[in-house]
Order: C-alpha cells, then sequence, then structure tokens
C-alpha cells in the first residue's frame, strides 16, 4: 500500500512518521514534500547508523542544499533499524516521491504514544500555507 | 516553496567585532550564538578574522579533497556547520550573521537573505569604484545533475556571488536550524599566495581610484591595520543595509562577554 501524506503524522520542522498496521511497533520516517520544496536542490544527505538512538525533536541526520545545511529532526524516540542507504545517491528519490521511494529511516518506537504529539494532516497543511 | 516575504520588524540586532582568533575558536563562536539563539535573542552580525591562514570546509567537505590545492596541505584546518566549499582566510575579512527562528517550520536556505545581503554589498562597491555585481550563473551540483563542484568557494559560482569582473569577491552560506539561521560569509580583499589563481578586491581594477584613495585618507587610512579597519566598517554597514531587507534591526556594538552562551570563551 503507498503512502498517502493524509495518513502520516508530522513535525512543524515538516519530518514525517507512518506505521503500518504490518509492523506496528515501528515508524518510517522521512521528510515532506513541503520541505523538499523549501530545501531546494538537494547535494548531500547524512543517515543515522542503524542500532542508533534517536529521540523525539532531536537531530537524526542533516541535509545539504546548494550552500545551506539543515538538521534533520526525529518525529519518534526509539531505535533505528533501517536505514535507507541508497538514498544518499538517489537524492532524486525526495524529490519524486518523498512518502515512498524517499523514506529515510525506520525506528523501533520505546514510545509510540509520542505520535499523538505530532499534527495530523490538516494542521501541518494549514501550517505549510500560513508559514 | 513559501519563501518569507514581508520584512520582520523592530528588532534588537548587535555588532560584534573580534579580534583574530584562532579558526576553531572563530567556528565555536557562532556555533555557540545560534546553539543559544531563543525567539527574543538579538541579530548577531559579527566581523572577524584568523590568527593564521586557516582553510574551513564546507559541511560536508572531505579533508582529502584538498589535495586538489597542493598549497594548501600543510594550512590550519578547520570545518564550517554551514555548506558550500572551503574557503583560505587569509587576506579576507569573515562575517557571520545569527538570526534567530520565529518557528521551527523555517527550513532549507533564504536566498532573499544571501541576495539582499550581496546586493548591498555590490552596492556599496560600486559606489568606490568596482564594477561588482551578483553572478547569475551557477556551476551547482544537484540531485538530478550531479557533478564534482571545484573545492575552493571562490572558484564556484551560484546566482547571488558577488563578482567583479570574473573574480569572486563575496561568497556565503548557511546553516538553518530550528533555533536560527547562521550565515557565514567571506569578503576577499587580496590574492594570497596560497590560492594565487583567486584575485581580491584590491587586485581588481577600479574605475575611481582617485575617489577611493581620497575617502580612504579621509577616514585615516595609510596602514595595513588602518586597511583593515576601513573594509570593516564598510562591511558592516553594508550588511546592516542587506540584512534591513529581511529584519529590520536597531543595532548596536556588542562584546562576547555580553553573551552567556560564550562564557567559556571570554579569556580568548
Amino acid at each position: 500500500m503507498s503512502i498517502v501524506p493524509e495518513n502520516l503524522r508530522y513535525l512543524d520542522s515538516h519530518e514525517w512518521a507512518h506505521v503500518s498496521t504490518d509492523e506496528p511497533g515501528i515508524a518510517t520516517v522521512g521528510i515532506s514534500s513541503f520541505a523538499v520544496e523549501q530545501l531546494t536542490d538537494l547535494v548531500f544527505m547524512a543517515l543515522p547508523k542503524v542500532g542508533q538512538e534517536v529521540t523525539a525533536g532531536h537531530e537524526f541526520g542533516e541535509v545539504e542544499s546548494v550552500k545551506a545545511v539543515s538538521p534533520m529532526y526525529s518525529p519518534v524516540s526509539g531505535t533505528v533499524v533501517g536505514v535507507h542507504e541508497e538514498l544518499v545517491n538517489r537524492l532524486d528519490s525526495l524529490n519524486q516521491d518523498p512518502y515512498g521511494n524517499g523514506w529515510i529511516m525506520k525506528v523501533r518506537m520505546s514510545d509510540p504514544s509520542e505520535l499523538t504529539k505530532l499534527l495530523d494532516w490538516p494542521t501541518y497543511k494549514h501550517q505549510c500555507e500560513n508559514s | 516553496m513559501t519563501v518569507q516575504t514581508e520584512v520582520r520588524s523592530a528588532e534588537k540586532g548587535v555588532v560584534l567585532i573580534t579580534p583574530p582568533l584562532p579558526g576553531t575558536t572563530n567556528m565555536e563562536i557562532d556555533e555557540a550564538l545560534l546553539a543559544g539563539a531563543t525567539p527574543d535573542s538579538p541579530v548577531v552580525l559579527r566581523i572577524y578574522r584568523w590568527k593564521e591562514p586557516t582553510l574551513s570546509l564546507g559541511h560536508f567537505q572531505s579533508v582529502e579533497d584538498r589535495d586538489e590545492e597542493p598549497g594548501l596541505s600543510n594550512v590550519a584546518l578547520v570545518r564550517r556547520k554551514t555548506g558550500g566549499g572551503a574557503i583560505l582566510h587569509d587576506h579576507e575579512l569573515t562575517y557571520s550573521l545569527i538570526l534567530p527562528a520565529r518557528s521551527a517550520a523555517e527550513k532549507g536556505h533564504s536566498e532573499k537573505l544571501y541576495r539582499s545581503v550581496h546586493l548591498a554589498i555590490a552596492k556599496g562597491l560600486q559606489s568606490l569604484g568596482w564594477d561588482a555585481v551578483l553572478s547569475e550563473t551557477c556551476t551547482c551540483s544537484t540531485a538530478t545533475n550531479p557533478k564534482q563542484e571545484p573545492f575552493l568557494c571562490f572558484s564556484r559560482r551560484s546566482p547571488v556571488d558577488l563578482i567583479v569582473g570574473q573574480y569572486k569577491i563575496v561568497g556565503s552560506a548557511q546553516r538553518r536550524t530550528k533555533l536560527g539561521l547562521l550565515q557565514h560569509g567571506s569578503l576577499l580583499l587580496r590574492s594570497s599566495t596560497l590560492t594565487p589563481n583567486l584575485q581580491g578586491l584590491l587586485d581588481l581594477p577600479n574605475s575611481n581610484q582617485e575617489n577611493l584613495e581620497e575617502r580612504s585618507r579621509s577616514v585615516g587610512i595609510h596602514q595595513t591595520q588602518d586597511e583593515i579597519e576601513f573594509w570593516t566598517k564598510q562591511l558592516v554597514l553594508w550588511l546592516q543595509s542587506g540584512v534591513s531587507q529581511v529584519v529590520e534591526c536597531g543595532w548596536q556594538p556588542a562584546a562576547l562577554a555580553d553573551f552567556p552562551t560564550l562564557e567559556g570563551m571570554k579569556a580568548c
């Protein structure tokens, strides 16, 4: 099943989290199409490592667009169990499919209730339209 | 992308001019200013130089890539938190701008800040007789068009870089976190023996040399140190003008001791 933005939860800093019914304890994390658009041309991405602990609201990686570096913040806390290594060499995937092939990491959540603190689609969309 | 278009108003701005410091200290100060930014913090405009010729790498550049420039193999090295290419800080002035974030939703670069700052410097240089313009060309590598860019910032071109003739004179790069925006920039004053292919502003033709010399004399420029003071003052005025297109600030001078987040660095 493809991921659609309406079904995701968001940080106000534009990272999304998705939890599949197949893997209820695992959150897939990426950055929104709005963020990709704001970042413009991406040239480099520093990914986390499998086994790394991440904390909700804290940095887990960085992305460089033309001459500007921006940290990426994790929407959930837990342990990184999957990293989209190929993405570093195919950053255009983020432009084409930010919610599918543009996924960045998978996190085994230590506190799934954190998901409820994230923005739902209408709230996030409203933020983007008014920023 | 929704670019911030309105001018933020009525904010406090401070000008921090620091003496030449080691590269690591220079970078630590800028990083601490960004890390300590809060919505109530002042906008910081800092001008500085370096205690010895120092090569600052862009955040993601590899140390091995400096082999492209054999003359730089033994130069002091530091890494910036901002992107872009490597800069040899020798006969140049460095600036940093720290703009506290109004919201975590701001992401990526602010072309408006790049452009307005560089346009203000270009206008200032034009008034002194240099044919300074924005490059409006690009050697940029992108996800859809990957290519090897030159190692040195001043050998690269992005559309908002400031050039005089064929030479880049001012380049800038940014880092944006949820706390704020850090913009680094460099005004290349003279060529360095370590990068002889690059020319500085004062190496390049000036259509109004007489006027420049008169203005220099009027502010008492006779020696190198006076020259640095002159260009520092000019750069402060131009940067304030450029920043005012994005954030309207009332500016005051400041010292390192005025920043609690720099507590451990006051001895520098």
